[in-house]
């Protein structure tokens, strides 16, 4: 045990004042983070602009004014409207020169029409372009009257089935007074995805990991290379001290890079916070493992420090693109599943797991994952010849 | 270099046991038999030259003695510790001093010596004075602390002996350590083996230089192709070639069709081309010379020199082999 901490030591040593480990350990993943912060910023709470809406409407008509209603409500739910109030024959002239984004026209007679089962017919005008906004109010003008056609058409069946006048009158007073009986409520849960900046950070530091777990590892070649790895077998160390020294030495560089990249992206961007961090640590440590062993693979299988360097850099970056550090992932079907195998997609979703407010339970689906990743990787390092080194 | 006197072995070899004894040691690559039944024994404070042309398996015999690979039959004891059934013991009785450098360069030669030290078990005080006294003995004390990257070949060279030296070793096994080191240099590393071998360390060294294991070994064994064609002391190994003498002569002109001709003489025991130089072994040089030059002209070869050699290791190895130890 003696000899493997001197072997630790020395590496641990070396790598602290080689400055790539700080690089790409640290620095590069932190700095692509945050451009691709600024880059895309915003895209994941999307600001809605305001939306000009011309309406043209019958005074008196309280059906009429429940559809004119709507829209001035909308400012409370975060859309700014401006209703414009104007003729049915300027409303679509409106909306075609672009003063208006939205033309709403509600025909005279429509508060009647709809209480006696008639029909009646309210036209909605969008302009060209005019955004996610203009698309939301003509939703929730749909919605409106959809909805008076259906107290008007439960009003009418009231009647047909012989319900007097005065009790009509009350029902369409009740149904016009009614809030709706289903709501909706956003919940966060354990599982849900990482925010767009979260995601980012989670997904660099993914990909990195393996650049700073193949310095420590890949050590062994550079030293085969400098002839002292035939002289460290000959010393009186047992020979498995050798590569697990590495190992050792690259979990501990990986783990705290990849903490310390974490750390920084949830202090010093907006809205990332990855939850409770020995879970986060847990979830890291097992990362490490995985990349680790995919490191292991590549000294088994390269005959040089500049073959092992070249592998792993394509295996880093292709793992890292499949693992979501640019973009996301299917999560579903063959495919989907196939990728949730990938380190850096586990990384991931296990920080989605912890930034939900999971546990070490809630992450046990994917550190089983990460677990079993690493174990078949290892076993099929095992099984890739090895080189016979001599002198 | 200078010399100081080493710290006694922490456990001293018994008189009566070799330093090692390596017995039928062999060793395939696929089809290849690069050490084919190769029994090597030296005993304690003997120098021993593993003498051989490049390719020989002097080097892949040395890996299966330092336990870097695993024979695939034969036995190696270093001290009388079995290194298959006791690699670590073993180990720690030898000290490598590999062809290629073995030191790290981005740390000093201070720095070096103290990390492959500790991996021998030393520490502390004793540590810190061996690896003064290993500094000193490889003429790095001055330079102890810069980085081994700033040294010349001749200083790496040295520091890559003292490292083999640091635990002091009951056997110090040297795999070509003057190959591509300049002549000043080279003679700076056989002094110091010559001092350490005066001081009583075993040394085992392996060369395909002629006159380096003429100088520094007790005992030779000469290999090639795998095999240890004869192995004894200069003496005994001179005897084999049965007093003949050495001819070389050096020229122009058809040297090829002169190395025909005399293979025709009867004088003329073997013939051995070296690019413009022929090496010839005959019975009794001063006799023969004069039919030999004749014969030489006459194929057309213009003689620039003619030098006869009294037998040496190159002899006995052209007498052995019939090839010369360059070749």
């Amino acid at each position: 045990m003696r000899t493997l901490l001197v072997l630790v030591a020395r590496d641990l040593r070396q790598h602290v004042s080689d400055r790539s480990v700080l690089l790409f350990g640290l620095l590069i993943p932190f700095a692509l983070s945050y451009v691709f912060n600024l880059a895309f910023s915003g895209l994941d709470d999307p600001q809605l602009g305001e939306v000009a809406v011309v309406v043209s409407a019958p005074t008196g008509d309280p059906a009429a004014d429940a559809v004119v209603g709507t829209l001035g409500a909308l400012a409370d739910q975060g859309i700014p409207v401006t209703v414009l109030e104007a003729g049915p024959g300027e409303v679509a002239d409106l909306v075609a020169s672009g003063e208006a984004d939205l033309g709403v026209t509600v025909p005279e007679g429509f508060g009647a029409a709809v209480a006696a089962g008639e029909g009646a017919r309210v036209e909605l005008a969008q302009g060209a372009d005019t955004g996610l906004a203009a698309d939301v109010v003509s939703g929730i003008v749909t919605a409106t009257v959809q909805r008076l056609d259906a107290d008007a058409a439960t009003v009418a069946g009231a009647a047909g089935a012989g319900l007097d006048e005065a009790a009509l009158g009350a029902l369409a007073a009740d149904l016009a007074a009614a809030a709706p009986q289903v709501e909706w409520a956003e919940r966060t849960v354990a599982g849900e995805q990482l925010g767009l900046a979260g995601g980012i950070v989670a997904g660099q530091a993914g990909m990195f990991l393996f650049f700073t777990v193949g310095f420590a590892v890949l050590a062994l070649l550079t030293e085969r290379e400098w002839g002292t790895l035939p002289r460290l077998r000959t010393m009186p160390i047992p020979a498995w001290q050798i590569p697990f020294a590495k190992a050792v030495v690259g979990l501990i560089l990986g783990t705290v890079s990849t903490s310390v990249l974490l750390a920084s992206g949830q202090l010093l961007f907006d809205g990332v916070d990855f939850g409770w961090w020995p879970a986060v640590l847990v979830l890291v440590v097992a990362t490490v493992a995985a990349a680790t062993s995919v490191i292991a693979l590549v000294v088994r299988y390269a005959r040089t420090a500049e073959q092992a360097s070249l592998l792993m850099s394509v295996i880093a970056i292709s793992l890292g693109v499949t693992g979501g550090t640019f973009f996301r992932v299917p999560t579903d079907g063959l495919v989907g599943t196939l990728l949730q195998v990938n380190p850096v997609a586990a990384l991931v979703r296990g920080l989605g797991i912890t930034a939900g407010g999971g546990g070490i339970p809630d992450l046990a689906p994917v550190l089983l994952t990460l677990l079993a990743f690493t174990l078949v990787i290892l076993v099929l390092a095992r099984l890739v010849p090895g080189r016979k080194d001599a002198l | 270099m200078t010399t100081s006197t080493p710290a006694p072995a922490s456990t001293p070899v018994l008189s009566s046991t070799p330093v090692l004894e390596a017995v039928d040691l062999v060793r395939r690559f696929g089809p290849v038999t690069a050490v084919d039944h190769v029994s090597l024994r030296i005993e304690p404070g003997q120098t021993f030259g593993l003498l051989g042309p490049n390719g020989a398996g002097k080097t892949t015999t040395i890996s299966m003695i330092c336990g870097l690979l695993s024979p695939d039959g034969g036995s190696v004891h270093v001290a009388g510790v079995p290194m298959a059934q006791e690699p670590l013991a073993a180990k720690r009785r030898l000290g490598l001093v590999p062809q290629d450098l073995a030191v790290y360069p981005e740390i000093s030669a201070r720095q070096n010596l103290t990390f492959f030290g500790r991996l021998q078990g030393l520490h502390g005080a004793e540590l810190r004075t061996r690896v003064g006294e290993v500094l000193e003995l490889v003429g790095l004390s001055d330079r102890a602390k810069e980085p081994s990257k700033k040294f010349s070949g001749g200083m790496k060279r040295r520091l890559n002996i003292g490292i083999g030296l640091l635990h002091h070793p009951d056997l110090l096994v040297l795999d070509e350590p003057t190959v591509g080191v300049d002549p000043q240099s080279r003679n700076a590393i056989l002094e110091s083996v010559e001092a350490l071998a005066g001081q009583g360390m075993a040394v085992l060294y392996t060369t395909h230089y002629m006159e380096e294991a003429q100088r520094l070994c007790d005992r030779v064994a000469i290999v090639d192709d795998g095999r240890v064609q004869a192995e004894g002391t200069q003496d005994e190994l001179i005897e084999l070639t049965g007093g003949v003498d050495t001819i070389v002569l050096s020229g122009g002109g058809d040297v090829a069709a002169a190395e025909v001709s005399l293979r025709g003489i009867p004088v003329v025991q073997k013939v051995a081309r070296d690019g413009n130089h022929l090496r010839l072994v005959v019975q009794n040089a001063p006799t023969a010379v004069a039919g030999v030059v004749r014969t030489v002209s006459d194929a057309g070869m213009n003689l620039s020199d003619v030098v006869i050699q009294r037998p040496d290791l190159e002899s006995v190895f052209l007498h052995l082999t019939g090839k010369a130890l360059r070749d």
